[in-house]
Parts: structure tokens; C-alpha cells; sequence
């Protein structure tokens, strides 16, 4: 019996660790071979090198003189440029209206909590391709030229709801004595607001805003129905890129976009975790 | 100003903004979508603004014999995509069930860091993770080339591009959905109850049937819908790892928008995917009793 159940925690430790290396092997493959010197065959280890780096970021190399590979670093600066102006901007704007409904469904009572509840849930389980074509025929209806200003109307309406779940989170979580010792000591509703409330809620705040970023730099759906034909992303610049066939730059790029959503996500994880 | 009306004042203040957001650039356009969904194509791409229910009947079996006819290929599709949909979850679950009991009885921090390591892909490129794939899966990748070399075959397997690819993919991408409310209910487990079972005789298999797997059904049932639902609208998985050989409802919608700009039968199509949803979101709602399990999933 003893054996039996050390044998089966054993298994489920085994197990486990398969399950990770399952979720993290793949992302260490492409780091690894991202390094790779073979321009033909990605996969077959040939020599080290950083000249794909080298490449994407635009440095003249062996490769780029021979006019083999990427005529396109111009396209994917301009893509890496507009995606930051997007979740740039849309992140200010989510983290604004997210915040305000959050301390509305928290801080209120009035009639239709649960309907505000339930449209903040929607966009997280309806599947993106609906509201992404459900924009594009919205857009295109009311004759607003598709581009940055819609995918940034588009990207909020989704966005909002990630913000608010990371705000409400905190905000039901949160020690409410002090607000009311605030008060009793005669801070009027502004005042612990500004100096009781906002202090506590701000790590999720902040926390809620870098996963909106991170977001918005990571859609490709819903941008990709509401982008129009003159303004490209990242993602949609590596979308394009892997229906037109893979080399090796992608890679690189890859490995960076990784490296860069897994600094942001970590810090908003954090944020978002540390409850007290 | 009275108390009363300066909390409505603010309340409407906090409200007032997102609220138009959301009732112009969300709900509107999803009724928009409704709308579009009964109207007629135009000829030219456009919409005539007539009542139209035979977008449903190219689908259904009802079409308009003038104009279109009905295809059960569309039939096809999207059992195909219900299909593979229901795969992933049960894919997801397999993958995620045992790692969650594991998780749940480690020390506070690495708990905490386990569940850090599975959110954490959430929040990379999704179009990323994917390409991760066809790097190791494709004739020449990763799979094949290790095969090829140890001479296991003679030439290399067709490994993408396949319906289990997609699976694959998916599944890949989807673990976190299906683990957070499968953990959730998994560290709720209440294990008196199973130790009472053991004592009173029940083998473990038979305890694993009567106790554990009952108690954390409900965790397993908001995995599966949250799962399940964006795993039958999806189209960067098919496109990606299915390429033109495995089509799924997803391709078909984009299909429609982007190449045969049928706008008004892309719509009803979309509409057979949120009916879905909103079917599968009623059920679990009234089976379960309570709150919809991705809100507390997702509120972790």
C-alpha cells in the first residue's frame, strides 16, 4: 500500500513535469534554433549565429549584402511602431473605463449590476472572430475609415473587461476599515478616495494595464478583421509572413516578441498578485 | 446637493462614459452582426435591406432554390469543427486534471509559481506559440528531422497540416483555460471526504468515481465551456496548422468577410457560433446552479 501510493505521487510529480516541459520546450526550441546559421533548413543545427537579430533590427550583414533574405525590415518597424501606438493607446483608455466600472460594480448599488456584469464577461468567452466581423460590418456601415482609430475603438471593447476582472479583484478583496477610520476622521469622499482607496487599488491598476498592453500587442484577430488594407501589426506582419512560407528572421523576431510579453506579463502577474 | 444625489451624480459620472462605449462600439455592433445575419447579399458585395432567412437555410437545408443553394458542406464544416472542438477539451483536460491535483498540494510558493509558469503563455503571441509548431512539426522540422536522422523513417510523416495538428495546436494554446477552473476546484477538494471513502472500503478507483471526480465537476464543466467555445470560432489555429487541407467554421467565417464578401451569410454563419455559446453558456448556468464558472475562473 505504501508502495503503491509512493509509486502513484511519483507519477503524478513525473506528470507534472511533463506538463511543463510540454508547455516550455517549445518556446526554448525556437530560442535555440533562433541562433541557428542555416538559412535553408531551420531545423538543421549547421553553426552558431546572431545574424537574424542582426537582420531584424536592420544592421547590414553577410546575408542582407548577398540580397537573399528580408526586404521587408522597413514593414516590420513600421508594424512593431504601429502595434505600440495601438496598445498605447488603447491601454490608457481601457485602464480608465475598466477602472470606473470596476469601483461602480464595487463601491454602488444601483439596477443592472448583474447586466453590466455579464457585458464584461462576454467578450471572454464569445469567440474573437465574432466581434471581430461584428466591428468590421459596425465600421464599415457607419463609414469610418478603417485603420488605427478602429482597431483602437476595437481592441477597447475587449480590453475593458481584462482590466475590470484585475481591478474588481482587488477591490473585493480589499480591507474596508480604513476607508470607513478615513471617514470617521473627517476625510470627506474625495479625500479617501484619493489617499485610502487609490493607493491600495493602484498595483491592480497598474497590473491590469500592462496585461491590456501585452493584450492589445498579442491580438490578432479581431485587428486583423478591422485593420483596413494600410496599417499592419506585428502579429499580422508574422501571420502574413507564415502564409507566405517561413525563414529564418521570423525567428528572431519571434524569440524578441517572447522575451518582451514574458517582462511585461511577469510584471503585470506580479502586480496583480500581490493581494496585501 | 443631498448625499443620495451626489453618489448618483458620481455614480453616473464613473458610468456614463464607458457605458456609451460600450452600447455604440459593443452591443451595437454585435446587433448589427444579428441584423446583418437576416438580410439579403447584395450582387456587389453589399446588403439589401430585405428580410432574408435563407443565409440560415444555406446552412440548415432550407435555401432559397433561385438564388442559393443549399451545401451540406457547410453542415460538414461545422460538425467537423464541433468535432475537434470537443477533442481539445477533452485533450486540455487530460493534459491539465493530474497536474492540478499534483500543484494543489505543494507548499504556498510554489503553488503561486506553478500557476505563474501556466498563465504566463497566456499573455505571449499567440500567432508565436503557433509558429513554434509548424517549426516542429512541418516536413522539415524538428520532428521529422530527428526521425529522419536516427533513420526511425525513411522520409518524413505528414504531421501538419492534419486534423490532429490542430488538436494539437489548440490544446496547446488552451491549457490555461482549462487549468484555472480545474485547479480551482481541484484545491477546494475536500479530502476528509476521500480519506472517509477509503476507510469505509471504497478502492481508490471507486472513490475516484463517487468522491473526487463529482466534487470537481463543476471546475471540469467551466473548463470545458470556456474551452470549448473559442476552440469552434477559431481561425488562426486551422489556418496556421491546418492549412488549406483541414478548414474549420472559423475559415469559413473569414472566408466570407475577406474573400467571397457574402457579408450577410458570414454573419448568420458567425450567428451558428454564438448560438452555440449562448447554449452551451445556458446550460451550464442552470446545471451548475451557479455563477458562470469562467467568471470565477477568470476572477482568480
Amino acid at each position: 500500500m505504501k508502495i503503491a501510493r509512493s509509486l502513484f505521487t511519483g507519477g503524478l510529480l513525473a506528470y507534472t513535469g511533463l506538463f511543463f516541459a510540454f508547455i516550455y520546450i517549445p518556446l526554448a526550441v525556437i530560442a535555440v534554433y533562433s541562433f541557428n546559421a542555416n538559412p535553408v533548413n531551420m531545423m538543421t543545427w549547421t553553426g552558431f549565429t546572431t545574424e537574424w537579430y542582426a537582420q531584424v533590427l536592420g544592421f547590414k550583414t553577410k546575408v542582407s549584402e548577398s540580397a537573399l533574405y528580408i526586404e521587408s525590415t522597413g514593414q516590420l518597424l513600421q508594424a512593431v511602431w504601429n502595434s505600440l501606438v495601438i496598445a498605447a493607446s488603447t491601454t490608457a483608455i481601457a485602464t480608465v473605463f475598466g477602472t470606473a466600472i470596476a469601483i461602480a460594480l464595487y463601491r454602488f448599488e444601483f439596477v443592472g449590476q448583474r447586466f453590466y456584469r455579464v457585458v464584461m464577461f462576454m467578450p471572454m468567452l464569445m469567440p474573437d472572430i465574432v466581434l471581430g466581423i461584428a466591428l468590421l460590418i459596425f465600421f464599415v456601415n457607419s463609414g469610418i475609415r478603417l485603420g488605427l482609430t478602429t482597431i483602437i475603438i476595437g481592441q477597447c471593447t475587449f480590453l475593458i473587461s481584462y482590466v475590470f476582472i484585475v481591478v474588481s479583484a482587488r477591490l473585493a478583496g480589499m480591507d474596508r476599515t480604513l476607508e470607513h477610520a478615513s471617514a470617521d476622521l473627517g476625510a470627506n469622499e474625495w479625500m479617501t478616495f484619493r489617499r485610502v482607496v487609490l493607493p491600495q487599488l493602484f498595483p491592480a491598476i497598474v497590473g491590469g494595464a500592462l496585461l491590456a498592453f501585452i493584450i492589445s500587442m498579442d491580438d490578432l484577430v479581431i485587428t486583423y478583421f478591422i485593420a483596413g488594407v494600410d496599417v499592419t501589426t506585428l502579429p499580422m506582419f508574422i501571420f502574413s509572413m507564415l502564409r507566405r512560407g517561413i525563414k529564418p528572421e521570423i525567428n528572431a523576431i519571434a524569440v524578441m516578441m517572447l522575451s518582451f510579453s514574458f517582462v511585461v506579463a511577469s510584471l503585470g502577474l506580479y502586480l496583480r498578485s500581490r493581494q496585501k | 446637493m443631498t448625499i443620495a444625489s451626489r453618489r448618483r451624480f458620481q455614480l453616473a459620472l464613473l458610468l456614463g462614459p464607458v457605458s456609451a462605449f460600450l452600447a455604440v462600439f459593443f452591443l451595437g455592433p454585435l446587433a448589427i452582426m444579428v441584423v446583418t445575419s437576416f438580410l439579403a447579399p447584395g450582387l456587389y458585395g453589399g446588403v439589401e435591406w430585405t428580410f432574408y432567412p435563407h443565409n440560415f437555410g444555406r446552412i440548415l437545408g432550407f435555401a432559397d432554390p433561385m438564388f442559393e443553394e443549399y451545401d451540406p458542406i457547410y453542415i460538414a464544416i461545422f460538425l467537423r469543427s464541433v468535432e475537434i472542438a470537443a477533442l481539445t477539451v477533452l485533450a486540455t483536460l487530460l493534459v491539465c486534471y493530474p497536474a492540478a491535483f499534483c500543484i494543489a498540494r505543494l507548499s504556498e510558493r510554489s503553488k503561486n509559481f506553478c500557476l505563474f509558469l501556466i498563465t504566463l503563455p497566456f499573455f505571449t503571441s499567440l500567432i508565436v506559440r503557433l509558429f513554434v509548431w509548424v517549426l516542429i512539426l512541418r516536413q522539415t522540422g524538428l520532428v521529422n528531422e530527428v526521425l529522419l536522422s536516427s533513420g526511425l523513417t525513411e522520409r518524413p510523416l505528414d504531421l501538419i497540416y492534419t486534423k490532429g495538428a490542430i488538436i494539437l495546436g489548440m490544446t496547446y494554446v488552451f491549457i490555461p483555460f482549462m487549468f484555472m477552473p480545474v485547479y480551482a476546484s481541484v484545491e477546494k477538494l475536500d479530502w476528509t471526504l476521500v480519506r472517509a471513502s477509503l476507510d469505509l472500503g471504497a478502492g481508490p478507483i471507486r472513490t475516484f468515481w463517487r468522491i473526487i471526480l463529482p466534487l470537481t465537476a463543476p471546475g471540469i464543466a467551466g473548463g470545458a465551456v470556456i474551452v470549448f467555445i473559442p476552440a469552434l470560432g477559431n481561425f488562426v489555429v486551422p489556418a496556421v496548422l491546418g492549412g488549406a487541407k483541414v478548414m474549420m467554421f472559423g475559415n469559413l467565417i473569414e472566408q466570407q468577410f475577406l474573400a467571397a464578401r457574402n457579408w450577410p451569410f458570414g454573419a448568420a454563419l458567425a450567428m451558428m457560433v454564438m448560438s452555440v455559446m449562448l447554449i452551451m453558456m445556458v446550460a451550464h448556468v442552470v446545471l451548475s446552479g451557479r455563477r458562470s464558472a469562467a467568471a470565477a475562473a477568470l476572477a482568480r
